[in-house]
């Protein structure tokens, strides 16, 4: 049995954050995705992905134009960087965004807690920490194997969820006691995974401490459709798995006690919403590295934009931080060409202040 | 009259500006560099090498003395508690506050500057010489090893000088974009050194490039560390990388890997390093 109760101070943030009469009972009147204007927002949001798709597939350090490319007109050398090397970038950052997003929001709604994001369950710990092993240690045997590129992805995934797997143990299938006890476990394992990263950095050469320092700071370099078309299926299975979860989503906003009395599992809630956020985050991770502030910041500018129920969250949360992503990605590739600016300086360089903002106008409003 | 005369003649016998002061005592030497402990190993002096930091891994034997951590990151009771009368070390040696502390005891610290080049090489070897008094050996043996290398790789590069390759110096390429070298690095003094001109000149330092970017610079030559081809996998993997794919130099087969101290450490390896890549590419 659950035995979280809110704290008070959660209470007037709730009001706030979670507006209770906006989800609760309007929902049932709404449509799938919400009321007409979230409707309309989702739709903008993802035309505003397409667009900046197109201008992240149309730029880059490379001198290729996309009119030349569709009349045929393009060398065979800039057909294959457009196809090979921009278009799976483009691809990865838009998956990755979407997976960060929607992962946040499911989290923060899960967890009750405004603060919440894919790091705090551990998951990019576990990843970093897979990476961080390849990238120090490199075992001969594996890497004379023929997982060779492959390997940094692979231990990246399996670290993310070695870290689920603890934390299913820890807590007895997700079950055990209220999400605070899970958020505890969930930081703790972040920090086991921080001792053992810091050992790594402390043993690693002066060239493997500057792959790790640029490897938790993301980049989306490097990917190959090989590489790609498997966190493809992840993250996709993930989202469609997490996403019929809207609804009992909304529901646990009243505490679990009274969640589990209007029927909903609340363990199989927390199982479904953790394992499908630990499979995309994982496997983004794995692909990019650590990208930070999308997961928490991406949420709050959706409520902000539109409201807070689920079905209008998850998507638009999704499309957002799709398309942040895209766009931070072309500045990372054109402010200081042929150099590279890491991913995660620029999402962490515009969500920090924007968080610090946020900060600030929950406090005006008798936080 | 007799000191004044014996002044003067010390005065003559200081040598040009920017060599290095002799120090007092030479028995116990602390070493924080890499290319420091292999300059003594080379001038036969280890001996009186009593502790070495983790990057000196070079010649092996070096690595079996007891360790003071990493060149960066030195802790002052550490060292002290080998008595050391001399610490040398390169200059990123720090941090400068455990230095003080060091200086504080009584123990002589010596900086040995850097030069990135051929010559750069010649005047570290020359300034340990001098720290150790060791000047005269050390000129024989630069003369009988060093010289004629650098004859060689002068003889070698002032053709290909004439219209340089362009080279691009990668140290790893785990972490997604590879990691570059820009300007002013030891790769860059490298590059120059074997002559060729560095495709990434219009950054500083050490910097992920795009895939895109390295295809569009076009390099007709790549060095990788070997570190950074097992951390990848082999250079056949490497060949497949969608950056390097497009360049000239995957497609000719012209890219090269070697142990990064190496080519990078600017000790007297690096001038063999230097003259086999340079052969390599005149091929």
């Amino acid at each position: 049995m659950d035995q979280e109760h809110s704290q008070p101070h959660y209470l007037s943030l709730k009001k706030l954050l979670f507006n209770m009469e906006n989800s609760i009972a309007h929902r049932v009147f709404t449509s799938r995705f919400g009321s007409p204007k979230q409707t309309t927002i989702i739709v903008l949001l993802l035309m505003l992905l397409v667009v900046s798709a197109l201008v992240a597939s149309a730029n880059g350090s490379f001198n290729l134009s996309f009119i030349d490319l569709i009349l045929g007109k393009a060398t065979t050398l800039q057909s294959i960087v457009m196809l090979e090397i921009r278009l799976p970038r483009v691809a990865l950052s838009a998956l990755v965004g979407a997976s960060l997003g929607l992962s946040g929001a499911a989290l923060q709604g899960l967890f009750r807690n405004p603060l919440a994001d894919p790091g705090l369950i551990g998951v990019s710990a576990g990843a970093a920490l897979g990476a961080s092993i390849i990238i120090v240690i490199s075992p001969a045997f594996l890497v004379n194997s023929f997982l060779g590129p492959f390997l940094l992805p692979l231990a990246g995934i399996f670290g993310a969820a070695s870290v689920i797997f603890l934390l299913y143990l820890l807590t007895h299938g997700f079950g055990y006691q209220g999400v605070t006890y899970m958020l505890l476990v969930g930081i703790a394992v972040n920090a086991i995974a921080g001792v053992a990263i810091g050992v790594l950095t402390y043993i690693s050469s002066d060239a493997e401490l500057r792959t790790l320092t640029f490897w938790t700071m993301g980049s989306f370099g490097g990917v190959t459709w090989t590489l790609l078309t498997p966190a493809l299926v992840i993250i996709f299975s993930a989202i469609l798995y997490m996403l019929p979860a809207y609804r009992k989503l909304d529901l646990i906003q009243l505490g679990e006690v009274e969640a589990s009395r209007l029927g909903v599992d609340v363990k199989k809630l927390k199982y479904r919403v953790i394992l499908s956020s630990a499979a995309a985050v994982g496997a983004s991770v794995a692909l990019s590295g650590m990208i930070g502030f999308v997961g928490l910041v991406v949420p709050h500018l959706v409520r902000l934009l539109g409201g807070v129920n689920h079905n209008y969250l998850l998507p638009a949360s999704a499309a957002l931080g799709a398309t942040l992503l895209v766009s931070a990605d072309v500045l990372a590739r054109l402010l200081i060409q042929p150099a590279e600016l890491p991913i995660g300086l620029i999402t962490s360089a515009i969500g920090s202040p924007f968080f610090l903002w946020l900060v600030f106008r929950l406090k005006k409003n008798d936080y | 009259m007799k000191i004044l005369l014996l002044l003067f003649t010390c005065l003559l016998l200081i040598p040009k500006v920017g060599a290095c002061p002799q120090a007092s005592n030479t028995s116990r030497i602390t070493v924080a560099g890499g290319s420091i402990a292999e300059i003594l190993y080379f001038l036969n002096m280890e001996e009186h090498i009593v502790a070495v930091d983790i990057t000196s891994n070079y010649p092996p034997e070096a690595k079996e003395l007891p360790s003071i951590g990493y060149v960066r990151n030195l802790s002052a009771e550490g060292i002290l508690s080998l008595s050391p009368t001399l610490v040398i070390g390169e200059d990123d040696m720090g941090p400068s506050e455990v230095l003080t502390q060091i200086k504080g005891t009584g123990v002589e610290i010596i900086v040995v500057e850097e030069q990135h080049s051929a010559a750069g090489i010649i005047e570290k070897i020359e300034c340990v010489a001098d720290i150790i008094g060791r000047r005269v050996s050390a000129g024989d043996i630069i003369r009988k090893q060093l010289l004629p290398k650098i004859v060689q790789l002068e003889a070698l590069t002032s053709e290909s000088k004439k219209a340089p390759m362009k080279i691009l110096f990668i140290l790893g390429m785990q972490g997604g974009s590879p990691i570059v070298a820009g300007r002013g690095v030891s790769a860059d003094g490298l590059i120059t050194m074997i002559g060729g001109i560095n495709t990434m000149s219009s950054f500083d330092g050490w910097k992920p490039a795009g895939a895109e970017a390295i295809i569009e610079a076009a390099p007709d030559v790549i060095l990788i560390s070997t570190r950074g081809v097992t951390g990848f996998g082999g250079i056949d993997d490497l060949k497949q990388h969608p950056a390097l794919r497009f360049t000239p130099a995957a497609i000719n087969d012209k890219i090269f890997a070697m142990d990064g101290m190496e080519m990078l450490g600017f000790g007297p390896r690096t001038l063999s390093a230097a003259l086999s890549l340079a052969e390599k590419i005149a091929l």
